[in-house]
């Protein structure tokens, strides 16, 4: 297709929602370095924008901008957002499993109870907690890459991938339980070579949390996959991945 | 003052007439802006709240119909935004486009996982990386766009405003819209392009993609 063909999908393109081929086309000119694409798809996103300004509704609380620059100044922790909390979740997940799983089934309808019940839960488990923070802190960072697998997927695991030079971060949930003597291991595939990332187990209702420090820098190119190997683990993969997300 | 708030009150007093001179000033604050927040001027973080927190949060209210879920998303989008604007390799760049694909990613993010959506194909980051935004440039139109695309939408078929809806406010993938409404996928691309088509005329043809 040429770049006239695909001009009315840019918008969609910028939008994320373009389906195939036309999206792939688009992909496939922008590799080649095509300043017609680049250059409409730049005006797609001032569309974009403008339909998102057009949009009626109320004002914003006036407590919300003190909120805002409260947590910017470091004076007021980050709320634990339906998605911290899942992360949250996923770290004392062992001590407060029931509303893990809530949690992870019905993010939005986390309580100030049960958040209170995590905090304290983290307050309780000190390693946890240093883990917690550790991880909240590479998802925050500005360099950290984030990608979703299992959606749209068969098999049930579904999570997110959090990709920062300094480390791997995985976030499962819907893990089916591992059998007897076996546990879950996380590897980095680079050019089609494995490299062992960590063992770790998952919770009864199959929700998992795992924090990897490669000695090296993880890459778009790389591949984050989870298999079942044995409790002490493999130094290949034996088989096939459960989990499978491309940086 | 919400920077929509001033263009809207200057329309009604001064007309169109005035509307270059107040866009102009504005989009010279945007670059300025940007430089600031790079350095970790909280100042430029309540004015680029002030800029643009209520239209973010009206846009992620529109998504996620929930007052008290849309404040924490609003919450979210500036941190984020606020932790990630080095990620812009110069001072130049649209920071609004960006907050509000971030706002928006947010609120989609939050839709899925609420179980609104069953499924979806969309990788958000692609559609948010900082990058993506530094060769728009603080077009002053933005906000004549906007006027003119509310226009544009009431102009359009209840399918055609119905898909371009499902997939800007709701991050429905075209298959997603083609299965929500009944339609072969073919038809869907066909009324979403048709649509966007008559948007881009009526926003006036090659400003717009």
């Amino acid at each position: 297709m040429n770049c006239d063909e695909l001009r009315p999908d840019y918008l969609l393109y910028v939008l994320g929602t373009l389906a195939e081929p036309e999206r792939s086309e688009i992909q496939e000119h922008l590799s080649r370095g095509c300043a017609n694409c680049a250059a409409g798809l730049s005006e797609a996103r001032s569309l974009a924008f403008a339909l998102g300004t057009a949009v009626d509704g109320p004002e914003p609380p006036k407590q919300l901008r003190s909120r805002v620059l409260a947590m910017a100044s470091g004076n007021e922790k980050p709320k634990f957002s339906w998605f911290t909390a899942l992360v949250t979740a996923s770290a004392t997940a062992i001590v407060v499993a029931g509303v893990a799983v809530n949690i992870f089934n019905n993010q939005a309808s986390v309580t100030r109870a049960q958040v209170a019940d995590l905090r304290s839960a983290m307050e309780r488990s000190g390693a946890e907690a240093a883990a917690m923070r550790e991880a909240m802190s590479l998802i925050q960072a500005p360099e950290t890459r984030e990608v979703s697998f299992g959606e749209g997927k068969p098999a049930p695991a579904r999570g997110r991938v959090f990709a920062h030079p300094g480390g791997v971060l995985l976030i499962a949930s819907s893990l089916p339980a591992p059998p007897a003597g076996k546990t879950y291991e996380m590897w980095i595939i680079r050019d089609g070579k494995p490299v062992p990332a960590g063992l770790f187990a998952s919770d009864r209702q199959g929700n998992a949390f795992h924090l990897f420090r490669p000695q090296f820098a993880p890459l778009a190119k790389d591949v984050v996959a989870v298999t079942l190997e044995a409790a002490a683990g493999a130094k290949l993969p034996t088989t096939t991945p459960i989990i499978v997300a491309q940086l | 003052m919400h920077a929509d708030v001033i263009i809207s009150k200057a329309l009604y007093f001064f007309g169109d007439g005035m509307l270059p001179l107040i866009l102009a000033v504005l989009a010279h604050g945007d670059g300025d802006l940007l430089a600031r927040l790079k350095k970790r001027d909280e100042k430029a973080l309540a004015e680029l709240y002030d800029r643009y927190g209520g239209i973010a949060y009206r846009l992620i209210l529109r998504m996620v119909r929930d007052s008290g879920v849309a404040e924490d998303l609003v919450q979210e989008t500036f941190m984020r935004v606020w932790n990630r604007v080095g990620g812009f390799d110069s001072d130049r760049g649209a920071i609004g486009p960006w907050l509000l694909a971030v706002a928006r990613n947010r609120a989609i993010d939050y839709l899925r996982y609420q179980g609104r959506r069953a499924e979806s194909t969309i990788e958000l980051n692609e559609t948010e990386h900082p990058a993506l935004f530094a060769d728009i440039g603080p077009d002053p139109l933005h906000f004549d766009l906007a006027r003119r695309i509310q226009g544009g939408l009431a102009q359009l078929t209840p399918q055609q405003r119905e898909s371009i809806e499902l997939a800007y406010f709701e991050g429905m993938s075209q298959t997603e819209i083609a299965e929500r409404m009944s339609q072969p996928l073919g038809t869907v691309k066909t009324w979403m392009r048709r649509a966007l088509q008559q948007l881009r005329e009526h926003v006036g043809g090659a400003k717009t993609a």
